[in-house]
Formats: C-alpha cells, sequence, structure tokens
C-alpha cells in the first residue's frame, strides 16, 4: 500500500465525493476504484486514476439526474418493498449545494455586492413611495456616516453628508458643524444653500461667505433666490423686473459685478474623493450623487436674466440719451457676466448675451469703430456655436451609450433573477421541510417537481450571480479610477449607466406614484403573494395523513 | 442474449480476462494489461457486469489493507469471448487473399 501524500489525498478525496453523489448501484464500483487507489504506482499516476474514475460516477450522477428511472434499483425482496423511501437524492443535492454555495461566494467579493446593491436600485422608488410625495426618506447608510462623523469629529464626512442628506435641516445643522470645526469649508454653505434654497440659516450664512470669498457673485443669487422665494410664499411676485425690490437689485448687481461665479464643484469632488477614499465607501450612487450637484440657485438663471433685460433696457435709454459711454458700462456688465457663466449657464441666457453684443456692435458701429462691431459680431457667433455644442452634449449625456443601457438591463435582469431564484429555492426548501416534517437530511423526500424546479433555481442562481458580476464589473473600474486618480474620464458614462439601473423593467422612466408600470408591478406583487398563500393552504389541506392500523 | 456494443477497448479488455479465464482480477491490473485509463475501463466492466458477462467479488488481501475489487468472466462471459474470437478469426481467414504469400 502506497504512503499518504498530498496529490494522493486529493485523489482519495475526490473518489469518495463521487461516490458520494453517484446513484446507489455504482457504489460498489466507486468503492473497487478507490481501493484500487492504494496500488497504483505513482503520486500523480495516483491523481489521474481518481479523476477518470471520478468521471465515471459523475457521468453516472447526471444520468440517474436526467433519467430518473435509468439507474433505479429493482425490488427484489418483501424486506425491500417495505424498505423506507430512499433519501433524497445525493446527485441533486450536490448539484444544488454547489450553486448555492457557488452563488454565496460571488458575495464575499465586495464588486459583487456593490453589483447586487445597484441592481437593487430599480426597486428603491417602489420601496420608498412617500418620497414621491416631497416626504424625506432616511438612509441608514447616511445616518450611521452622520453619526461617525459627529463622533470623530471629521469635517469633511460631516460636509460629506451634509451634501447628500435628505432631511433639510439636518443637512443645514450637518453643515454648521463641518464648518464650526474648520471654517476652510465655508464654501459649503454655498453648496448647501443652493440644494436648499431658503431656509433662516441663510441670513447668517450668505455674509459669511461673503466674507470667506468676496469676489464670487454666487452668495448674491443665493440672496436673490431667497427674495424671490419669499415673494412666492408671500403671494407678491412683482409682474415687472422694475418692480423688484431694492435689496434684490443690489444682489443682482453685486453679483453682475462680481469677477467670477465658483459653485465650488471643485473642492466639493476633492472632498467626496478623499472621503471615499478614507472611509472606503463603495456606493456609487453616494460617490456620485448627481443629482446634488446642481451649480446656481434654481432662481438664478431667471434673475440673471431679468437682471440682464433691465440692464440691456437701461443702456438703451441711456444711449438714447447721449450717453454712449453709460449704455457701453451696462452693455459690458451683461457681457461680462455672460463669461462668467461659462458655456453651461450661459446656454439658458443666450438670447440675452446675443441681444447685448448686438447692442455693443451697434454701439461701436456708430461711434466709428468698426473692428469692435466685428469683435463683438465674432462674439454672437461664437456663443451660437457652443450653445449648439451644450445642446449636442446634454442629448448624447441624456441618451446613454447603448452599451451602458444593454449593460444596465443586463444588471437589471440579472439583479431580478437572483431574487427570483432565491424565492423559489426558498419555497422548495421550505415545501420539502413541511412534507418531510423535519430539517434532517436523510428524512427529506422532495417531489420530483421539488427537485426539478430547486435544481433550475439553483442553477438560475450562479447564472444570474455571474452575468451580474460581468455586466457591472467595467462601471466598478471606472468608479474606483475616479475615487483613487480623479479621473473623470468615465464618470459620464458611470453616471448614464447608473440612471439607467433605476429605472424599472418593463418601463423607460422612473417609478412614480402615479405611473401605470407602479400599479402593475404592485397588483404583480400582491397577487403573487395571494398565490402561494393559497397554495400553502391547499397543500396543508390536501396533504395526505398518516393512518394507524392495528 | 443480449450482448454489450464491442469496441476495440472492449475487446482488448476481454483479450485480458481470457488469458486467465477463471482467475480473479483486479481493475489496476487489468488498467495495466490493457493500457486503459480507469475512465475508459470501469464504464466497459460496468456494462459487462449489467450484462451478466462479469462477476465481482470483494477480496481481502492481507490485514490492514482495505479489500479490493476483483472480476471475472461468467460461464456466459466466456462462451462469449470464444464465439466472438472465433468469428473474428473467421471474418479474418475469410478476407485473407488466397495467395498472400503468408502462412497456409
Amino acid at each position: 500500500m502506497m504512503p499518504l501524500t498530498f496529490p494522493r489525498s486529493v485523489a482519495a478525496l475526490l473518489l469518495r465525493f463521487a461516490i458520494w453523489i453517484a446513484p446507489h448501484d455504482t457504489h460498489d464500483w466507486g468503492h473497487g476504484m478507490l481501493s484500487e487507489l492504494n496500488h497504483v504506482e505513482g503520486h500523480w499516476s495516483a491523481l489521474l486514476w481518481a479523476l477518470g474514475g471520478a468521471g465515471v460516477l459523475a457521468k453516472h450522477a447526471i444520468l440517474a439526474l436526467i433519467l430518473p428511472g435509468s439507474h433505479r434499483r429493482t425490488v427484489s425482496t418483501a424486506s425491500e418493498l417495505f424498505a423506507k423511501e430512499p433519501p433524497m437524492r445525493k446527485t441533486t443535492l450536490a448539484v444544488i449545494a454547489s450553486c448555492v454555495v457557488a452563488s454565496l461566494l460571488f458575495f464575499l467579493a465586495p464588486v459583487f455586492r456593490q453589483a447586487f446593491h445597484v441592481s437593487l436600485a430599480q426597486w428603491h422608488d417602489v420601496f420608498h413611495v412617500k418620497q414621491s410625495f416631497g416626504y424625506p426618506v432616511p438612509d441608514p447608510e447616511l445616518d450611521a456616516l452622520a453619526k461617525k462623523a459627529e463622533q470623530n469629529h471629521d469635517p469633511e464626512l460631516l460636509a460629506f453628508v451634509a451634501i447628500r442628506e435628505r432631511n433639510q435641516s439636518e443637512s443645514v445643522r450637518l453643515a454648521d458643524e463641518a464648518v464650526h470645526l474648520d471654517p476652510n469649508l465655508t464654501w459649503l454653505y454655498a453648496t448647501v444653500a443652493v440644494h436648499w434654497s431658503s431656509f433662516p440659516e441663510l441670513d447668517r450664512w450668505v455674509p459669511a461667505l461673503q466674507k470667506f470669498d468676496a469676489q464670487n457673485a454666487l452668495p448674491y443669487l443665493i440672496t436673490a433666490e431667497k427674495i424671490d422665494i419669499d415673494q412666492v410664499v408671500r403671494e407678491s411676485v412683482p409682474h415687472r423686473v422694475e418692480d423688484e425690490p431694492a435689496a434684490w437689485k443690489d444682489a443682482m448687481a453685486g453679483a453682475f459685478q462680481s469677477s467670477k461665479l465658483d459653485d465650488y464643484l471643485d473642492r466639493r469632488k476633492e472632498i467626496d474623493r478623499r472621503v471615499l477614499l478614507h472611509y472606503r465607501l463603495d456606493d456609487p450612487f453616494q460617490a456620485l450623487a448627481d443629482d446634488c450637484w446642481y451649480r446656481l440657485p434654481s432662481y438664478g438663471v431667471s434673475d440673471s436674466s431679468q437682471y440682464a433685460k433691465l440692464l440691456i433696457e437701461s443702456g438703451n435709454s441711456l444711449e438714447a440719451s447721449g450717453d454712449h459711454k453709460g449704455a457701453a458700462e451696462k452693455y459690458l456688465a451683461v457681457a461680462r457676466f455672460g463669461q462668467l457663466m461659462g458655456p453651461t449657464d450661459s446656454f439658458f441666457l443666450s438670447r440675452e448675451i446675443k441681444e447685448d453684443y448686438r447692442q455693443l456692435g451697434t454701439l461701436a458701429e456708430r461711434n466709428g469703430n468698426n473692428t469692435d462691431a466685428a469683435f463683438y459680431a465674432s462674439l454672437s457667433v461664437q456663443l451660437d456655436r457652443a450653445a449648439e455644442k451644450q445642446l449636442a452634449s446634454w442629448r448624447s449625456d441624456s441618451r446613454g451609450s447603448a452599451v451602458s443601457r444593454w449593460n444596465a438591463l443586463l444588471v437589471r435582469l440579472s439583479g431580478l433573477a437572483l431574487l427570483f431564484c432565491g424565492a423559489l429555492l426558498f419555497i422548495c426548501a421550505i415545501g420539502v421541510m413541511a412534507r418531510g416534517r423535519s430539517t434532517r437530511l436523510s428524512s427529506l423526500r422532495p417531489s420530483p417537481l421539488s427537485l426539478v424546479v430547486g435544481c433550475s433555481s439553483a442553477i438560475g442562481l450562479l447564472l444570474a450571480s455571474a452575468v451580474l458580476l460581468v455586466s457591472y464589473l467595467p462601471y466598478s473600474e471606472l468608479l474606483q479610477r475616479f475615487i483613487s486618480t480623479g479621473d473623470e474620464s468615465g464618470v459620464p458614462e458611470l453616471s448614464n449607466f447608473l440612471g439607467n439601473t433605476r429605472v424599472p423593467l418593463g418601463t423607460r422612466e422612473y417609478l412614480g406614484v402615479s405611473n401605470a408600470v407602479f400599479h402593475f408591478w404592485f397588483a404583480v406583487t400582491v397577487l403573487c403573494a395571494l398565490a402561494l398563500l393559497v397554495a400553502v393552504v391547499r397543500h396543508v389541506q390536501t396533504r395526505p395523513r398518516a393512518t394507524m392500523t392495528t | 442474449m443480449k450482448t454489450p456494443r464491442l469496441s476495440p477497448q472492449t475487446l482488448r479488455v476481454l483479450e485480458s480476462f481470457i488469458e486467465r479465464p477463471t482467475a480473479w482480477r483486479y481493475g489496476y491490473e487489468l488498467s495495466r494489461e490493457t493500457g486503459l485509463k480507469s475512465g475508459t475501463l470501469y464504464p466497459i466492466l460496468m456494462r459487462l457486469a449489467k450484462y451478466s458477462l462479469l462477476e465481482t467479488k470483494w477480496v481481502t488481501t492481507e490485514d490492514g489493507v482495505p479489500p479490493r475489487h476483483t472480476y471475472r468472466l461468467t460461464p456466459n462471459g466466456v462462451e462469449l469471448v470464444r464465439s466472438t474470437f472465433a468469428t473474428q478469426r473467421a471474418t479474418l481467414k475469410a478476407r485473407r487473399p488466397a495467395f498472400s504469400g503468408g502462412r497456409a
């Protein structure tokens, strides 16, 4: 007999497993192969011997699974006829167990957990109906981070949570705490103020922002917006821009005289990356949080447009009265502010800015300065091109690439399949245990239907897990690249993908309580639950009861 | 009597058995004699046993060593092998050219 070495131990283990899954009538042969293993010369030859033998037994196991009758033992004696029903088919059990274990092993990989989380995003709005009515939905993960930030006195984490917090008062409180800990984060006031628009703390925050960054137009736009919102609340919105209160005009004048318009997006991204890296946060929705990335206050564009019109009209009046210098100053203030806004926001003001360039060109011609007139005309043409480019970019962003759409579809489908197969397996397991009235493996006697459904579900579970991982993997790499190096080249693709994963299957838009698809899925869920309940009740009622005979 | 498909590998196994028709043979021994791997040999043995051409027995060789599975042709098996080989020889003879220059 050969000494026991690693290859030989593996060979023996392999054959024992093969014997375990093999049908009963091949056990003798399996044990025969196993006993011969002791006499095979050479450790690697022994492993090859075991591999061959295990292959033979596995083939019989699969055949027994596909053709259950092909390996059924014939009952030859009376004692065998009345013997206990054979235990649950080991092969099927082994297949189911292997698939389930393999699927569970996927969950050990952080990328897969992330992918699974993303695949569940489509159900977020279904389970958070209150959000559609404007109620803040608690986010346990964010709440835990807030707690950790307060415990650690970490201003950056406080800022991270304050920007994402769905509850206004909590967001404002956290922002205050972050700035209190680190005054360099005063810009956070602007980000939170842009998101929430109007709250009492703004009276304190705006002066702090003006002191922090005196040349920035953003605090003035925030002030103007607060005045607008107060007017809406008091239902006293002026019909003409001339009727706006002096405070509003002062705020807008301050914005138009500022030398820059900084939304602090770069600082925010930098903090986000540091927090994500430091706390090892890998939730892509938290990492990108696109919906929070507003540049200007919601009234900012309309206020700017109105004030630009006011300045142009004022310039026209001055021009008519012969004050060409005063008129030019008014026109130039609008042109300068248009340049400050950058291509994205100036798109919404393009009509006013174009009119402004026209006025400046006409004024230059009147003064005999043809070079300036040609310059303003060229600026107007550039503005048109920039607007077209911006529009094309938005269209492309909103559609997203076909690859991200398909991958999002695969992620949603595989996530759904994962849940469906898991539920089926669970139901089968409960059914089999209820039938056997025991949780002991040896006493479980599943019906052929339970075996087929259980085995199919387990295989489905494994396949769905693999598809989910493969579909999500490229986006995980894009996210990691963004977090670790700040490379934003893949962010639009990632954002499109994440956006598409939030659209539930069967619809092309987000779910809401007013959406017919929401009602459809709700009805399907209720009907499935009812069907399951009826099936269980019927099974309990029709289950054959053991009768005692004497 | 139903017989299994006699592939060249099966014939090789049968040839090995017929050399000592009454002896009990071990799986590894057969594998070495025929040059067949366990993955090929055992399905053949199982098929022969299914058609009752082969009988099996567990034997204990020495103390502390697990018993070994041994195989031997049944009388039916021996008869089938003899008739098969006889037929094969006859076929070969019939196919051989009359003046091949070989043995008479």
